[in-house]
Formats: C-alpha cells, structure tokens, sequence
C-alpha cells in the first residue's frame, strides 16, 4: 500500500470527520457564549436533525431539500423550548438549564423512538456524490470530499455572519455585556431565542449531513453530544475558533486513533482533552477557567 | 424540632426493618433495589446538594463498586461483607485521581469532565474483556459466605438488611459530615467559594475529599448492586445512569440526605408503575424532571417540610 496514498486519504477522512463535528461544537460554543448555559440535548438536536432528514428526503425525494426543511424545523423547535421553558431559568444558577436540558433529552429521545421507530434508518446520499474517487490510486467516497467543502462553507458563512451583519454584532456584544445592550434598546431575550434556534439548526444541519454516513439512529445522541462537550472544553467555551481547532483535533485523534491503536481510540480523546485542560483549564482560546 | 425528626427518622427505620416479615418476595426485591439506589443518590447529594459539584458521572462510582465487587466475590473467597466494602474503598481511592483532574475546572466544565471520565469507564468496560467480561458483563457473582461460616446474607431478608444497615451507617456518616467542620467548609464552596478561598481554606483539597468520599458511597451501593443482581454490565456505567441518579437526587430533594433516597423510591416506583402500561416511560420521566427543575427545585422532600413548617406555625 502507498503510505502516501493511504496519508492523505486518512487526512481527508478526518477533515471530513471534522466538519461533521464543527457543525455541533460551533452550535454548541454560540450558545454558551450568549446565554453561559450548556445545552445537554444538543445531541438530541443533532438525531432529530438526522430523522427530519430522512423524513424530508422520502416526502420531497430531494437531499437538497431536506437540507434546507430539517436544520430550521430543527431551529424552531429549539427557539420554541428556549421561549417556553428556558426563559424562565435565567434568573436561576447554571445547574438548572443543564437538567432541564437532559430531561429534554430524554423526552426527544423517546419522541423519536415513537414517531420513527427502532430501526436504524438510511439515508442514501444525492445520486451526484455517492460514487467514489481514487486520489494518489486510494479509493475516496466523494460524499466526504462535499463534506469538507460545506464544512468549509458553513464556517466561513457563520464568521462572516457574526462579523458583517446586524444580528451577528448583536451576538457578539450581547456575549460581552448583555444589559448593556438590553440598555441601549435591542430585546436581549429575543437575540437569546435566535441564538438558541441557531444553534440547534446547527445541529440539526449536522445531523442531515451525517445520516449518509452512519445512517439515523437511536444511539445518535450521547454519542454526539459527549464529542461536542470535548470539542467545547478543548476548543474553550464560547470562542467560535476555538470550536473550529478543537473539532479538528477530535477529529484527527478519532481517525488517527482508530487506525493504529484500535483499543484505546476513545480513551485517546479524553487524554487530548485531560492534557489540554491540565495545562490550560479554560480551554485553548477560552477566557475562562 | 430536631427530636422530632430524629424519632421520625427511627420510625422510619423500624418500619424497613419489619419490612421483610410482611411483603411478598417480589416486592422485598423491589425494596432492596430502592435501597441501593438511594445509596446511590445520596452519595451524589454529598457533591452536588452541599458543595453544588454537578457531577454527571455518577455512574463511574457505582460501576467501579460493582466490577470491583464482582470480581472480588468471583475470583477470590473473600466474605460478602468485606468485599463489598474493599469494593467501596477502591472505588473512593480512585475517585481521588479522577477528583484531582476534575476539579482543575469548576462549573459547567466540572460537569463535563465527570461525564467524560465516566464514558471512558465505559469505554474501558468494553474493552477489557479479561476484568469486565465486555459486553457480557460478568455472570453468577455469588454471595460468599462468612466470616466464621456465617451465612445469614445469603438469603432475600439476610441481604436486604446488609444492604438496609449499609444505608443507615452511611446516612448517619453524611449527616455528622456535613454538621461537622468539613461540612461547613463544603457549604461555603456551594454559597461562594471565591470567599471560602479567601478565608484561607484550600476549597480544592476540600472538593477532592467530598469526590473521593462520595465515590466510596456510591462504591458501596454499586458493590451492593453486583451480588444483589448477580451480575454486572456496561449500563451500570453508561451516562443515562449517571443522569438519572441525578434526577433522583433534584427530585427528591438535593442537600437533605434523606431527600435522594425518597427520589430514589419515587423513581423505581414510578418507572415501575410507568413500564406496565407504557413503553416510553422516559418520556413522562423527562417531563417529571422538567417541572420539577422549574416549579419545584426543592424537591419531595423540600416540599414536604416547607408543608409540615406551615402548617406547625399555622
């Protein structure tokens, strides 16, 4: 086997792994910025995206429009739970939004499991990526290579987001100094609902993309959202770049890790984030401990 | 006030005690696993009622207990009693290293890194076929007999008083604990530890002896768990568990003691009740959960006392 060859695959695998993973962290670390909650049903948010998927591709026949319809039914949900229930913790401390959360995590789960079954649902990619390609004579799925590309898409939409428009300064400054903002006019609440629907449309965007892959299935969650926390705590909370490093890191320790020590490839990622806060405990590009 | 509670408390006691004489093997089987699961959530009421350490890893301490006492009570002779606590000491000692990790970060982070921690438990449990038996978990622990030829744990009443005395020691433990010294020390972390700190405490060697304690505990209960069941698996390490020993502890009351082990009766009697009529029993679970985070923080067992002090006062 060309090394070479079977290096920049494995290279591109974990870009793409990568990208998958961005879509939560990012998610994830926006609403941790605004709101200082952690969102546990992120994974949640995540599987439903995946279903939703796969319930738009079979009513519509088209992956394009499940990639539109799924990430802002997803988003809605999200706004709705934070205008109905989280609005009411914001006075309390930061342990009641993580409760509240896995109690809705739960309840998604067991939603899911009622209204789509058990079974573990594929999702087949659009016809005009689901071959392969053969770089330096190494097979390659090209569903990986969109991938890459859409996670480079998305990351630079949401940074120029953030940067140019008028919502995205209104994040920005409300995760400065959100009284000072409620001061000057803007409703903080209503930033915080959008915030909060972003960032689960985020999710569930991820979860369109990676039903492809791994098919839609129950075990989406925990798994989902336990990789996000580490990408989070790696990364930092609340920074945007730091979800981008730490979603690469994860990624290329999972792939990397797979391949050439099987046995510990999980507890590989949980020694990168034990190193990581041992020496910086806030994370890489986190202001605080 | 306090005297009527303490003889509230023994009457308490004397009722579970009487228990086996009058209830149907089944529902002592029941009991036995309510018990043990109230362990359980009270050793996580250590951390997260009286110091607010959030932890969501829970589930590391128990299943620690249980592969440890599994494996002790599989492979060697020693007698129930002292393996279960061997298993429970283990599960304490390790839980300092975790605690030394862990409490690098505070808050949201902390929570994380329990959850972590414990995922890489579970990671491991899979893994390491030789110890845990992976997905198979391990089979047929028995209850060893002794010491001195003593065999009175074996039976159903036997083991449900091991497992009743192991309750009562440990809540007598928490409740000198956290009324003593370190206990005022580990409520100050909880008000605010940035003042605690400036008093001079060392609030991080305060928060690795209550993880380290809290583990022990919730050791011993997943200790019980292992020749209660018989067996061992990988779920006694999964997240999920973690997350509902945490609900038993908010819902029944967090920084009461007595509160978790209500939640952890409420919770096996409703799953009970939930699971012969409806599969998706979580479901109503998580909506119990929520509303009881947002209208009832205080829990059952908060509820109950702020009801019995309103209606002394009138």
């Amino acid at each position: 086997m060309d090394f070479l060859g079977f290096l920049v695959t494995q290279c591109l695998n974990a870009l793409s792994q990568a990208a998958l993973l961005f879509f939560l962290g990012v998610g994830l670390t926006l609403i941790f910025g605004i709101m200082r909650i952690v969102n546990f049903a992120h994974g949640a948010f995540f599987m439903l995206g995946a279903y939703v998927g796969y319930s738009a591709v079979h009513v519509t026949g088209s992956f394009w429009a499940s990639l539109i319809a799924a990430p802002l039914l997803v988003g809605a949900f999200g706004a709705a739970f934070e205008l109905g229930i989280l609005r009411q913790l914001y006075r309390r401390d930061h342990s009641a939004f993580l409760m509240v959360t896995f109690g809705l995590t739960l309840i998604m789960g067991e939603a899911i499991r009622l209204l789509w079954g058990v079974a573990a649902l594929e999702v087949p990619a659009p016809k005009s990526l689901s071959g392969i390609v053969f770089i330096l004579d190494e097979p390659f799925p090209i569903y990986r290579l969109f991938l890459i590309g859409a996670g480079i898409v998305v990351a630079i939409a949401i940074w120029q987001f953030l940067e140019r428009t008028r919502l995205g300064l209104l994040i920005r400054a409300t995760s400065q100094n959100a009284e000072m903002v409620h001061a000057l006019g803007t409703d903080v609440r209503l930033v915080r609902s959008a915030v909060f629907g972003i960032g689960c449309g985020l999710a569930g965007i991820g979860g369109v993309f990676a039903a492809p892959l791994v098919t839609a299935s129950l075990g989406m969650a925990p798994n989902a959202v336990i990789d996000t926390f580490v990408i989070v705590i790696i990364g930092g909370m609340g920074s945007f770049a730091g979800s981008l490093i730490g979603a690469l890191l994860v990624a290329f320790v999972q792939v990397f890790g797979t391949y050439y020590f099987p046995d510990l490839a999980l507890a590989l990622m949980y020694l990168l984030m034990l190193a990581v806060l041992v020496i910086r405990p806030g994370g890489l590009l986190g202001k605080e401990a | 006030m306090a005297i009527k509670r303490n003889s509230l408390l023994f009457l308490a006691i004397c009722v579970l005690a009487l228990a086996p004489t009058g209830l149907p093997p089944y529902v002592m089987t029941l009991l036995t696993e309510a018990l043990i699961l109230g362990l359980c959530a009270m050793s996580l009421d250590l951390m997260v009622g009286y110091t607010r350490l959030l932890s969501f890893g829970h589930a590391a301490a128990y299943g620690l207990g249980a592969y440890a006492a599994g494996n002790l009570l599989l492979h060697t002779s020693i007698p129930l009693v002292f393996s279960v606590l061997l298993a429970a000491l283990f599960s304490g000692i390790v839980a300092i290293g975790v605690a030394w990790v862990c409490t690098l970060a505070s808050g949201v982070s902390f929570s994380m890194l329990t959850l972590a921690f414990a995922q890489l438990l579970y990671a491991v449990a899979f893994k390491w076929t030789s110890v845990t038996g992976a997905s198979d978990g391990l089979a047929g622990i028995p209850r060893s007999p002794g010491p001195f030829g003593i065999t009175f744990f074996q039976g159903r009443a036997g083991f449900y008083y091991l497992v009743l005395a192991c309750l009562v020691a440990a809540f007598i433990f928490c409740r000198s604990l956290v009324q003593s010294p370190f206990g005022a020390v580990l409520r100050g972390i909880r008000e605010n530890e940035a003042k605690t700190l400036s008093l001079g405490y060392n609030t991080r060697r305060y928060k690795i002896a209550v993880v380290a304690i809290s583990f022990m505990l919730g050791g011993l209960a997943g200790a019980l768990y292992a020749p209660f069941a018989g067996f061992t698996n990988t779920e006694l390490l999964f997240w999920l568990f973690s997350g509902q020993v945490l609900i038993m502890v908010i819902v029944g009351g967090a920084g009461t003691l007595i509160g978790p082990v209500i939640g952890a009766a409420f919770f096996m009697l409703v799953s009970n009740m939930l699971s012969s009529w409806t599969d998706s029993w979580a479901l109503f679970f998580g909506a119990i959960f929520i509303l009881f985070v947002l209208f009832a923080p205080q829990g059952i067992w908060g509820l109950a006392t702020r009801w019995r002090s309103l209606s002394s006062t009138g």
